[in-house]
């Protein structure tokens, strides 16, 4: 197998829209190129990839290769040794693999990877935990992957980011389409200090079936995938079996019984994943040091107030009622806990420890 | 023969003087046409005037009669050139004399049988007439006291056109003006009716006292509306100048209560389908909400449902606290010193980050229906609080009355000068527009808020804990 080959099998996937993988693996990419159409259609493919097919024959791939390397999109055939090690081990690995961004070494770390993913709507207590569980894991020196959509993915990258870690996004689509597009800025920001990856060419625009199925590299590419908020038939399922099937470690997040948003991770941990509650938890798993000792309780109203919201989240009114403190007392004790990076507030108010 | 009355005419809340010009053509066929640009009511007027005349037992000329409404170039509106018309007439057709008629200034509308109806705008009215250095004002009894109250010209109330004409000739003595009565402000709602909500009543205490726009973002029913209806009452009381603006305003707008003088600050509530020239003003050049709401209480409820255009067109007098119409008509300045106090759900169907019910709106219409709120608007909302719904959490609150103490103590304390942050509150506020990513403006609207919130504790130095209490009034939209 030869990697021009392989990456000429890509380009026609590409072009012609079709998953062209299952075909190679079967026949080889050498065989798909120089068979001609009636063997093609004899071996299941479709026209627009028999057409895909006899266009990438005359592909000029060393030229491609230097177009994407001026774009500063990095790439790899599945047969070449810059491809990454933790790919390699699914069934069904991308015939090649493109990048772009600032740490092509976070796909082979020997630090450990955790995938954090879940629900594109999702409550402000998940993104505000997907936030922290990937600060946390970012700021021990681990690496966070996830899929880059709105709702959990885009929160688990933004805590990443804004710990100062390496967080790669592994996109449905090529790595300069900025899909959803309200995620440009965090986009930008992947692409400066962590990686975009896509098993896609770039120029792919998005299409519903290229999600689901780039839902396994999230997996292989991390020890652990956490799953923080989904329905019952949720995409981040589907990274979850994907992370069994490599058997690789499933970690959920708990939720009330009886609403929706619960339903799948509540599943996951009736099956078994690891029930993860907070930052610790996850860091635990994943056998990163997290500073043991907690942070010294601050003095005062603050102390009150963070014990109370230790027990449960909280309404600033609730807080006033239960600890009989005056209002103005009890909104200058949070705003001062939550300069601390002690409590976080969600839109309606409500507060919450990390 | 030809005669001269003066009469005025309303444009933004200033009053501009007419020359109302009657031309009496003797020897020709009757006729009566009113020339200057008049509009529709104005056109109508000459049945009015002509029974009018009539049913005060004078002679209408039975020649030709050309009315003339000078600066000729202007486009005027309304009834209140009646009684100058008829005047003008009179005196052109030798019933009154011609120089008494000249002297004074007149603005009331004419009924069928000769009464003075009232008028709007009566105080702009009486100022205009005051500085045009006429020696007397005849309007309706209606608006007595409404032109009194400018102090600027004597006023002259005539029941109708008969008795102006009386009073003209000197052959009646005016009735003397009432004085306003200084009413006590209407019982407005009182803040005790509001369970539980200690945050979001503490929020409006500081915006009553240091006049900070406020949003609420709350779910359905969790009394937003009900929090923002209390506010006029716990405001500072208005001084004499503040009422007077009020009133004029109200006068010109012609909304004013019977006793011709506004007792308390308005609270305007427009729908969310009011147009942009409904709310900054506009249509001809008339005051819109925000005029309407000077000194008082602007309520926007459902804010995000309002049209994005009229939105941003509240950006400037937020800021300035005046608007500045332009239209091919004309220019006005308008005061707009309202207090804004809007109210929005957090999404569409109003349960997004609600821990019990689950939020049905798709991420697209959330993020359409926030961003509808553009980022430089938020900015001018000093105080933006969440009001959760409320488990009737805690007692009925504090009244009014109580709050209204604390507030006009503040108010006065903020009168003086705004002061300056303490080296530990001005290290808190540094750090967290560091951590939190605050604008400059944000910077300096979190100062006013904690000098307010100072001020709401009898202090002027301003403390570490203001600051932390400024910078919890700052839910973020998205």
């Amino acid at each position: 197998m030869s990697a021009a080959d392989e990456l000429r099998v890509v380009l026609a996937g590409a072009s012609s829209g079709v998953d062209a993988g299952r075909l190679a693996r079967r026949h080889g990419c050498g065989s798909l190129l120089r068979a001609g159409p009636g063997t093609l259609q004899r071996m299941g493919a479709l026209p627009a990839l028999i057409d895909g097919l006899r266009l990438a024959r005359e592909a000029d791939v060393a030229a491609y290769r230097r177009d994407l390397l001026e774009r500063g999109i990095g790439c790899a055939a599945v047969s070449e040794p810059g491809y990454p090690e933790r790919l390699r081990v699914l069934h069904d690995p991308p015939l090649a693999l493109f990048w772009s961004g600032a740490r092509p070494d976070a796909l082979d770390t020997p630090a450990p990877v955790a995938a954090i993913v879940g629900a594109r709507k999702a409550s402000d207590a998940g993104l505000l935990l997907a936030q922290r569980l990937a600060g946390a894991v970012a700021d021990s020196g681990g690496v966070v992957v996830s899929g880059l959509a709105l709702g959990i993915d885009a929160a688990a990258h933004r805590g990443a980011l804004a710990a100062g870690g390496v967080t790669v996004a592994v996109l449905g689509c090529g790595v300069d389409v900025v899909y959803p597009r309200s995620n440009r800025a965090v986009f930008e920001q992947i692409r400066e200090s962590g990686l975009l990856v896509s098993e896609y060419p770039p120029g792919t625009r998005p299409a519903t079936w290229r999600f689901p199925a780039r839902n396994r590299l999230i997996a292989a590419l991390a020890d652990a995938t956490v799953v923080v908020e989904a329905r019952a038939r949720s995409g981040a399922l589907i990274t979850a079996d994907h992370a069994l099937d490599l058997g690789r470690d499933v970690l959920a997040v708990p939720g009330t019984p009886g609403i929706a948003w619960a339903a799948g991770t509540n599943g996951l941990l009736k099956a078994g994943a690891g029930l993860i509650e907070n930052a610790d938890d996850l860091c635990g798993w994943l056998g990163l040091d997290r500073p043991a000792e907690p942070p010294p309780l601050p003095p005062g109203d603050e102390r009150l107030l963070l014990e109370a919201l230790r027990e449960a989240p909280a309404l600033p009114d609730e807080l006033v009622a239960r600890l009989q403190l005056p209002p103005a007392r009890a909104a200058a004790g949070l705003t001062r806990l939550e300069l601390a990076g002690r409590i976080a507030k969600d839109v309606q108010g409500r507060w919450r420890t990390g | 023969m030809i005669a001269t009355a003066t009469s005025f005419w309303i444009t933004g809340i200033d009053a501009r003087r007419i020359d109302v010009e009657a031309h009496v053509e003797s020897g020709t066929a009757p006729a009566f046409a009113v020339v200057g640009l008049a509009d529709r009511a104005v056109q109508e007027a000459r049945q009015r005037v002509r029974s009018g005349i009539k049913s005060a037992s004078y002679r209408f000329p039975p020649e030709r009669v050309t009315v003339n409404l000078a600066p000729a170039r202007e486009r005027k509106q309304g009834s209140g050139f009646d009684l100058a018309i008829a005047l003008a007439i009179l005196a052109a057709s030798g019933q009154v004399e011609s120089a008494a008629v000249g002297r004074v200034g007149a603005a009331a509308e004419l009924g069928l049988d000769g009464r003075l109806r009232p008028t709007q705008g009566t105080i702009a009215i009486a100022e205009a007439a005051g500085r045009q250095g006429l020696e007397g004002l005849l309007v309706a009894p209606e608006n007595a006291v409404e032109a009194s109250l400018a102090e600027a010209v004597p006023v002259f109330p005539a029941y109708d056109l008969y008795e102006a004409v009386q009073i003209l000739a000197g052959q009646a003595d005016p009735t003397p003006v009432p004085a306003a009565r200084p009413e006590p402000p209407p019982a407005g709602p009182d803040l005790r009716d509001v369970c539980g909500q200690a945050a979001a009543r503490r929020a409006l205490e500081i915006a009553a006292a240091g006049h900070h726009n406020l949003l609420m973002v709350g779910p359905p029913g969790s009394g937003k509306t009900m929090l923002a209806r209390r506010l006029p009452g716990i405001m500072p009381s208005p001084s004499l100048p503040e009422l007077l603006e009020i009133t004029r305003i109200q006068s010109v707008a012609g909304t004013l209560n019977g006793h011709g003088r506004a007792c308390a600050r308005p609270f305007r509530a427009p729908h969310h389908s009011a147009s942009q020239a409904a709310l900054v003003g506009g249509s001809s050049l008339r005051p819109g909400e925000v005029t309407m709401a000077h000194r008082g209480v602007l309520f926007l409820d459902e804010l995000p449902e309002f049209n994005r255009a009229a939105l941003e067109a509240l950006r400037l007098p937020m800021q300035d606290g005046e608007v500045l119409i332009a239209r091919a008509a004309g220019s006005v300045r308008l005061p707009a010193r309202s207090l804004v106090v809007a109210a929005m759900n957090p999404c569409p169907c109003g349960h997004h980050g609600d821990p019990k019910r689950e939020c049905i709106c798709t991420e697209q219409r959330l993020a359409g229906y926030r961003a509808r709120i553009s980022g430089p608007l938020a900015d001018r909302f000093d105080l933006r609080v969440a009001v959760p719904r409320s488990d009737a959490h805690g007692a009925p609150g504090e009244s009014s009355e109580a709050v209204a103490t604390r507030v006009q103590a503040a108010h006065e304390l903020l009168a003086t000068s705004l002061a300056g942050l303490d080296p530990a509150a001005e290290r808190l506020l540094a750090g967290a527009c560091d951590r939190l990513l605050l604008s400059m403006r944000a910077r300096r609207r979190m100062h006013s808020v904690a000098a307010t919130v100072a001020a709401l504790d009898g202090r002027a130095a301003v403390g570490e804990d203001d600051v932390a209490e400024a910078l919890a009034y700052r839910v973020e939209l998205r």
